[in-house]
C-alpha cells in the first residue's frame, strides 16, 4: 500500500473499531471481516457503507460482495471510487 | 384461587390512529380502505431515501404537554375504552383493576426533546416506557397489578395476553390493556439506516419492499367474564389463549423457517382447544418488509393450508403504518371489531397486475386485497412479531372456546442464580464478597464485564460486540442462572424453557445516545448497529439468540420493582403454561447518560451515607442478577439445589404520579398482606424482610412505617444496596437472590441487619439460621410494588 492506501486503511479500521466495537488488536487488514473471521453480517456492512459513504463520498450500496472481504479490499475499493 | 381456563372477555375498546380519534371512526375508515399514510410532519425527513408515515391529526388528540405524546395516546385511548366498559371512578374495586400496556420506543420524544430543546428536567420523566401505564393507571384510580411491556412490535398482543393470564391467576378482575407508541426521530432513522423504510406506502403481502412507520394507541377492558356479567357490562368478545415464543435467532429479522412464528400460533390455536378449521380471520402482523412476509406466508400456509379452506388474512398496516408497540393493541381492536361486525377489513394497494401475482402467492388464503368482505365469523387471531425474535398471537371469539388445560400446582423453586454486578460478577464472588462484609462506600458504581467473563461462557467476539452494556450484563448473568441451575434443553423442549426480564430504565442510554447521533448528523445517519439495541427487549433477545431458549420471553418495565415483578410473572407463567422452567432477571445500566439524568433529577448523593439513615440521596449503580425458577418435577429431573421456595407474591400500585419518588405506605402495606395471603401464612411467620431503601428519605421512611405497622416483632431487615448499591431492577431481583441465598445457607449465618419497630431503625447482626419464611420487597417510583415470599427447603 501507498502512504494515501495506508491512510484511508488506518482510517477504515479506526471507523470498524469505533463503530463496530471490534477491538482494534483483532484486527490487521487482511483478516476476512465476514463469515469465520470477525463474523461481520449483513447489518454490519450498512454501518460500513454508512461510515465510508460519510468519510469518502463513495457509495457501496449494491456493491459487489467481495470488495467488503477485508480492509484492503475496501480501501482498494475507495482509492479507486473516490 | 385461579383458574387458569377461566373466562376472559373484552368489555370495552378505544383506539387512536392515522384514520381515526375513537374506534368508530378508526373501524369504518379501515373498512373504506382509508389510506392514512402520508408526508411524515413530525420528523425531518429531507435528507432521507423515504419520506412516508401514518400519523395521528394534532386535532384528533388532547393537548397534554404534561406527559409525552406517547402517554397522550395511551390516555386516550385508554378513557374511551373505560367509557365504552361503562367503568367510573369508584363503580368497580379499584385494587382489582391494572393496567399492563406495550410500547417499543415509549418517551422517546421527550429523549429527543431534551437533547435538542435545553436539557429540561422535566423532560426525564417522561422518557422511559415505565411512564405510560402509571399516567394509564393514575387517571383510572387502578390500584392492583402496573407494569408495562417492553417487547418492540409484539409489546402490545402481550399486554394483553398477560392481562388475561393475571385475571386467570386470581389476582385481578378487570384490566386496561394495550399500548401506545408515537411517531419520532429514534425509530425512523433506524429503519432508514437499516433500508428498511419503503419509499411508498407499505404494502405487505404484497410488494413487501418496506415498512411505513405509523403511530397511535390501542385500549382493551379484558375482564373476568363472572365479573363483567355481575355488574351487566356489554360483552364484546372472550379473549381466548395466547402464544408467545422466541425466535432465538436474529435480533432483527424473522427466522426464514418461520419455527418461532409457527410455535406462537399453535400454541395459541391448541391452548384455546379450537380447531385449526375453526379460524375466520387472522389480522396479520403483515409488515411489508420481504423477511417479514416471507416468513408469514410460509407460516400461514404450512398451518393452515390442508386444514382450512375459508381463513382470510389481512394487515391494517397497510392503512394505519406499522405502530410498533401499539401496533398488537391496534390490530387486537380491528380483529375484535371484525369478529363482533363479522366484516373483514382489506390489505389495500393492490393494482390489477398485483391481484394476479397474489393469486400464485395467496393459495387457499383469502389476503383480502382492496376490499372488505361480510363473511359470519367465530374465531380470530392476531399476530404480532418483534425485533428480539419475540413471537405473540392471540385468539378473540364469539364464545367460551374450549380451554381445558391443567394448571401446573407443583412447589416453585428457586434453583439457579446469576450475579453482574459493581463488585464484581459471579454467584461466588458476591457470597464472598456479603459473607466478608465489604460494603460499597462509592455513590457511582458500574458492573464491568471482561474477556474473562466472556471466555467463561463461550461468548465470542462476533456475538458480544453487537451488545450494548445493558445487553452484555444481562446475557452473562442469564447463562450464569441457567448454568447454576443446570437447565437441561434441546432443539427438541427449547420452547418449555422462557424468561422475564425486568428493567427500570431499559436501554435508555443507547437509545439517548443514538438520538444524540442524529441530533447532531440528520435522520439520514442513523446507525444500523446500535439501531437494534434501542428496543427494551434486547438483552432478552441476545440471551434467547445465545442460549437457544425459544419459549416464552417477556420484557417488563415499571421501574426498579420491574425486577421482583419479573420473578412473580415467571412463576405465574410456571403455573399457567407449560414452561418447565423460567428465567427472571433484573437489569439496569449505569453509563454517562443516566449519572446526568439521575443527578439533574437530584436523586444521586454527594456523598455515601447510610441507608434508613435520612440521607439525601442514592449510591447510583447497575447490574443484572438472574434467578432460574423450575417447577418441583423439572428441578427433581435433574437433581436440582433448590435455594428456595416461592411461597407467594404480589404487586400493587398506589398511585403518587409517575416519577414521584415519595410513595405509599397504602401501596407497600397491600402488597405485603397480599402476598401473606397467596402464601397462606399469617405476618408472624415472616422471620426477615430483604428491603428496598436506597439513601432517599422519601423511599426509606415507607418501609419504616410500614413494617412497623404489619410486624408485632423487631423486624430485621437486609439490604443489599449495602453492598452494591441502587442497581434499580438488578438490585430488585437481588434482594431475592440474596434472599434464597440466606434460607439455603450459602451466606453467613450471621448478617448485618437494620432493625425496624415503631418508625425507628437500629443496625445490629441477625442471626439467620432459623429462618424458614423471609419476604422480599420492592418499589417503583409513581407508586408500584412487588412482595415475594420466599421459603426455607427442607
Amino acid at each position: 500500500m501507498n502512504e494515501k492506501e495506508l491512510a484511508i486503511a488506518a482510517r477504515i479500521k479506526e471507523m470498524l473499531s469505533e463503530n463496530l466495537r471490534i477491538p482494534a488488536e483483532e484486527l490487521d487488514y487482511e483478516i476476512p471481516l465476514f463469515g469465520d473471521g470477525i463474523g461481520l453480517d449483513s447489518v454490519d456492512s450498512l454501518e460500513i457503507i454508512a461510515c465510508i459513504d460519510s468519510e469518502y463520498g463513495v457509495a457501496m450500496t449494491g456493491v459487489a460482495k467481495e470488495n467488503f472481504y477485508n480492509i484492503t479490499s475496501l480501501t482498494k475499493y475507495v482509492v479507486e471510487n473516490m | 384461587m385461579g383458574n387458569i381456563n377461566a373466562r376472559c372477555v373484552v368489555t370495552g375498546l378505544g383506539m387512536v390512529n392515522a384514520i381515526g380519534k375513537n374506534v368508530d371512526e378508526c373501524w369504518e375508515n379501515a373498512l373504506k380502505g382509508t389510506p392514512g399514510i402520508d408526508r411524515v410532519k413530525s420528523v425531518n425527513s429531507d435528507a432521507c431515501y423515504a419520506h412516508l408515515g401514518a400519523e395521528v391529526k394534532d386535532s384528533d388528540i388532547e393537548k397534554n404537554d404534561k406527559v409525552d405524546r406517547v402517554s397522550v395516546l395511551c390516555l386516550q385511548a385508554s378513557k374511551e375504552a373505560l367509557k365504552d366498559a361503562g367503568i367510573t371512578e369508584g363503580s368497580i374495586d379499584a385494587s382489582r383493576m391494572g393496567v399492563i400496556m406495550g410500547s417499543c420506543v415509549g418517551g422517546v420524544v421527550s429523549i429527543e426533546n431534551y437533547i435538542e430543546k435545553g436539557e429540561k428536567t422535566e423532560d426525564i420523566n417522561k422518557m422511559s416506557i415505565a411512564s405510560i401505564a402509571n399516567h394509564v393507571a393514575d387517571m383510572a384510580g387502578a390500584k392492583g397489578v402496573v407494569t408495562n411491556i417492553g417487547n418492540a412490535c409484539a409489546a402490545s398482543t402481550m399486554s394483553v395476553a398477560y392481562a388475561c393470564e393475571l385475571i386467570r391467576a386470581g389476582v385481578g378482575d378487570v384490566f386496561i390493556a394495550g399500548g401506545a407508541d408515537a411517531f419520532a426521530s429514534v425509530p425512523f432513522a433506524g429503519f432508514t439506516a437499516l433500508h428498511a423504510l419503503s419509499e411508498n406506502p407499505c404494502s405487505p403481502f404484497n410488494h413487501s419492499n418496506g415498512i411505513t412507520l405509523g403511530e397511535g394507541a390501542g385500549a382493551i377492558i379484558v375482564e373476568s367474564y363472572e365479573h363483567a356479567v355481575k355488574r351487566g357490562a356489554h360483552i364484546y368478545c372472550d379473549v381466548l389463549s395466547a402464544g408467545i415464543s422466541s425466535d432465538a435467532h436474529h435480533i432483527t429479522a424473522p427466522r426464514p423457517d418461520g419455527i418461532g412464528q409457527m410455535y406462537a400460533i399453535r400454541r395459541a390455536v391448541e391452548k384455546s382447544g379450537i380447531k385449526y378449521e375453526e379460524l375466520d380471520y387472522v389480522n396479520a402482523h403483515g409488515t411489508g418488509t420481504a423477511k417479514n412476509d416471507e416468513a408469514e406466508f410460509l407460516s400461514l400456509h404450512t398451518i393452515f393450508d390442508d386444514v382450512n379452506d375459508h381463513l382470510s388474512v389481512s394487515s391494517t398496516k397497510a392503512m394505519v403504518g406499522h405502530c410498533l408497540g401499539a401496533a398488537g393493541a391496534i390490530e387486537a381492536v380491528y380483529a375484535i371489531k371484525a369478529l363482533t361486525d363479522n366484516k373483514v377489513p382489506p390489505t389495500i394497494g393492490y393494482t390489477a397486475e398485483d391481484l394476479e401475482t397474489l393469486k400464485e402467492k395467496a393459495g387457499k388464503i383469502d389476503f383480502m386485497p382492496n376490499e372488505m368482505k361480510e363473511k359470519e365469523m367465530n374465531y380470530v387471531m392476531s399476530n404480532s412479531f418483534a425485533f428480539g425474535g419475540s413471537n405473540a398471537s392471540i385468539i378473540f371469539a364469539k364464545n367460551e372456546g374450549n380451554m381445558g388445560e391443567k394448571e401446573n400446582d407443583e412447589d416453585i423453586y428457586v434453583t439457579g442464580i446469576g450475579i453482574v454486578s459493581p463488585v464484581g460478577n459471579g454467584l461466588e464472588n458476591y457470597i464472598a464478597k456479603v459473607n466478608g462484609i465489604v460494603k460499597n462506600e462509592e455513590v457511582n458504581l458500574v458492573s464491568e464485564l471482561g474477556k474473562e467473563d466472556f471466555d467463561k461462557y463461550d461468548i465470542k467476539l462476533a456475538f458480544y460486540r453487537k451488545l450494548d452494556k445493558l445487553s452484555t450484563m444481562q446475557v452473562v448473568s442469564g447463562i450464569e442462572a441457567i448454568k447454576d441451575a443446570g437447565f437441561e434443553f434441546n432443539d427438541e423442549n427449547a420452547e418449555d424453557f422462557g424468561m422475564i426480564i425486568g428493567t427500570g430504565d431499559g436501554p435508555i442510554t443507547t437509545v439517548y445516545e443514538f438520538q444524540e447521533h442524529i441530533s447532531k448528523e440528520g435522520t439520514q445517519n442513523g446507525s444500523a448497529f446500535n439501531f437494534p439495541n434501542t428496543v427494551y427487549n434486547a438483552a432478552g433477545g441476545y440471551l434467547s439468540i445465545k442460549t437457544g431458549m425459544r419459549g416464552y420471553n417477556v420484557t417488563i418495565t415499571n421501574g426498579n420493582q420491574s425486577g421482583l415483578g419479573s420473578v412473580c410473572y415467571a412463576a405465574n407463567e410456571i403455573r399457567q403454561s407449560r414452561a418447565k422452567a423460567m428465567l427472571a432477571s433484573g437489569s439496569d445500566e449505569n453509563s454517562d447518560v443516566m449519572k446526568k439524568l439521575y443527578t439533574q433529577l437530584g436523586l444521586v448523593a454527594d456523598a455515601k451515607g447510610g441507608i434508613y439513615e435520612n440521607e439525601k440521596g442514592i449510591a447510583l449503580s447497575d447490574g443484572s442478577v438472574t434467578l432460574a425458577l423450575e417447577s418441583a418435577s423439572n428441578a427433581a429431573s435433574h437433581n436440582a439445589k433448590k435455594y428456595a421456595k416461592i411461597a407467594g407474591y404480589a404487586m400493587t400500585h398506589e398511585g403518587v404520579g409517575y416519577g414521584n419518588i415519595k410513595g405509599s405506605d397504602a401501596g407497600l402495606e397491600n402488597a405485603v398482606k397480599e402476598a401473606l395471603k397467596a402464601a397462606d401464612i399469617d405476618a408472624d411467620k415472616i422471620d426477615a424482610i430483604f428491603g428496598f431503601g436506597n439513601g432517599l428519605e422519601e423511599v426509606d421512611s415507607i418501609e419504616k412505617n410500614v413494617y412497623g405497622k404489619l410486624f408485632d416483632k423487631e423486624m430485621p431487615v437486609i439490604n443489599v444496596k449495602d453492598y452494591v448499591g441502587e442497581a434499580r431492577a438488578a438490585a430488585a431481583t437481588l434482594g431475592a437472590a440474596h434472599a434464597a441465598l440466606t434460607l439455603s445457607g450459602d451466606l453467613s449465618k450471621e448478617q448485618d441487619a437494620y432493625f425496624m419497630k415503631d418508625g425507628n431503625v437500629r443496625t445490629g447482626k441477625v442471626n439467620t439460621e432459623g429462618f424458614e419464611y423471609v419476604l422480599v420487597t420492592s418499589y417503583a417510583t409513581g407508586g408500584s410494588y412487588s412482595a415475594v415470599i420466599l421459603k426455607k427447603v427442607n
